[in-house]
């Protein structure tokens, strides 16, 4: 008999198109909260842990299951719970166990500063599919300043070790930052010396209500993205989504994902949306019901703008990664340009031009 | 033979996916889709089931010959046998 592969990501990308045409909600998010016990300063969505108003407006449990029951009636098959950070909630257990009997293929983000050792077990009883962490540095000093919470580092790698113990399935990523970015390859030989994959992202996008974060002070400059880019080669995951894009098949529609076509989001106070960097249509699923909050969001799809002639016409648009909430997030609509992605898309461009990072080094 | 309780079959896209449940989920991280015979058989499996009754229904159900059914099934009975998702 074959071995099982070790990669699903071409099976999922072809199950996951084939549900985009025909629109089922496949893909459900379920943002639990946006408190945070971190205070990492270029997030784009925490509040603090102890904040009461965004406390009262979360769901209950009984309501989340309400919520992903009807999900499942019309489709949906694979989870992400997600925050903030999810063990923030008491009552995590009394949503995720009944989650996990469902028949969904869960996922669970987390900062695993709050994972000890009977949460690693319990977990372990009913596995989330994928588990994973976002490691802030290779150091304590480094973590820390991200993150700004002493004794974080040092409980972050307790929890990872914890549902290492406990065989849950894990990964690790990483947010790269100015902060931290001279640790990249230090986090990568950690997350090797555990026997874990490893993932890094530094496309850091702005807070999705608007309010001001450490996001321009910790981002990268663009060109040093793009060096970066030429040293990660299969686990930066901008590039794998973006970089090599035949430009030749590239279509003029403005949301080119999944969102709203196979995937959508319910943030804490139960609306939905179409990615968790947008906060329309905000439909209210639990007074509309799933199905027509989901045929909401396509509408918001559907009927977004078209990308601009700007952006159509542009020569770097197959290296581009621009999408309807970049550019919201940056610019205030749906379609603008977003100055610091031309930028990315233009370095990326003329390097590939240049020849000095050709496919055959992402082949490998 | 029969299935095991910890698997359930969903929908993605038309394709038919098994998805393990509780702590198959560490014996059995993958993806695995059947396609419109096996799902058949899988759902026929919800009880105990021998590879001449799986032979009856799947020849009943679709237009294939007898014989072939029975090597296809045996062979599929093989591999989720292998892969744990029989009792």
């Amino acid at each position: 008999m074959p071995a099982l592969p070790d990669d699903y990501s071409p099976l999922m990308t072809e199950l996951q198109s084939r549900a985009a045409k025909q629109r089922q909600p496949v893909n459900g998010t379920f943002e639990l909260t946006k408190r945070c016990n971190l205070a990492c300063r270029m997030c784009y969505v925490r509040h603090d842990a102890s904040d009461k108003a965004q406390r009262s407006w979360e769901l209950s449990a009984h309501d989340w299951l309400a919520l992903a029951r009807e999900a499942m009636d019309k489709g949906m098959v694979f989870l992400l719970l997600t925050g903030g950070e999810v063990f923030l909630r008491p009552d995590f257990f009394e949503i995720y166990e009944p989650l996990s009997r469902m028949g969904l293929v869960l996922t669970l983000f987390t900062n695993g500063t709050l994972i000890t050792e009977p949460i690693a077990a319990r977990l372990a009883q009913a596995p989330p599919s994928r588990t994973e962490i976002t490691l802030y540095g290779a150091t304590t000093a480094t973590y820390e300043a991200v993150t700004g919470v002493l004794g974080s580092f040092a409980r972050c790698c307790a929890g990872i070790e914890a549902l290492i113990k406990y065989r849950v399935p894990l990964g690790l990523k990483t947010t790269i930052t100015r902060q931290n970015v001279g640790e990249l390859e230090t986090m990568r030989q950690m997350a090797h010396d555990w026997g874990l994959p490893f993932s890094a992202s530094w496309l850091l996008s702005r807070r999705n209500d608007g309010a001001p974060s450490g996001v321009i002070e910790c981002r990268l400059p663009a060109l040093e993205c793009i060096s970066l880019e030429a040293t990660d080669q299969a686990s930066a995951i901008e590039l794998s989504e973006v970089a090599l894009r035949d430009p030749a098949i590239h279509n003029d529609e403005n949301f080119y994902c999944l969102a709203g076509k196979a995937a959508f989001v319910i943030n804490p106070a139960g609306e939905m949306n179409v990615c968790l960097d947008l906060s329309s249509p905000a439909a209210k699923v639990l007074e509309l019901g799933f199905a027509d909050a989901w045929a909401k969001a396509q509408a918001f799809v559907d009927n977004a703008p078209q990308p601009t002639p700007t952006c159509l016409a542009c020569k770097a648009r197959a290296y581009c990664p621009r999408c309807p909430a970049w550019s919201l997030l940056e610019t205030g609509t749906l379609t603008d340009p977003v100055p610091y992605l031309c930028e990315i898309a233009a370095a990326r461009r003329e390097r590939y031009a240049q020849g000095s990072f050709s496919k055959d080094v992402i082949d490998e | 033979m029969r299935r095991k309780d910890d698997f359930v079959m969903r929908d993605v896209g038309g394709e038919n996916l098994l998805v393990p449940l509780g702590k198959q989920v560490m014996d059995m991280n993958a993806i695995i889709t059947l396609n419109a015979t096996s799902g058949y058989i899988w759902t026929l499996l919800e009880q105990d089931r021998s590879i001449d009754e799986l032979t009856a229904a799947v020849v009943e159900r679709f237009e294939v010959d007898p014989a072939c059914a029975r090597v296809d099934i045996e062979k599929f009975i093989d591999e989720i046998s292998n892969l744990g998702l029989l009792l």
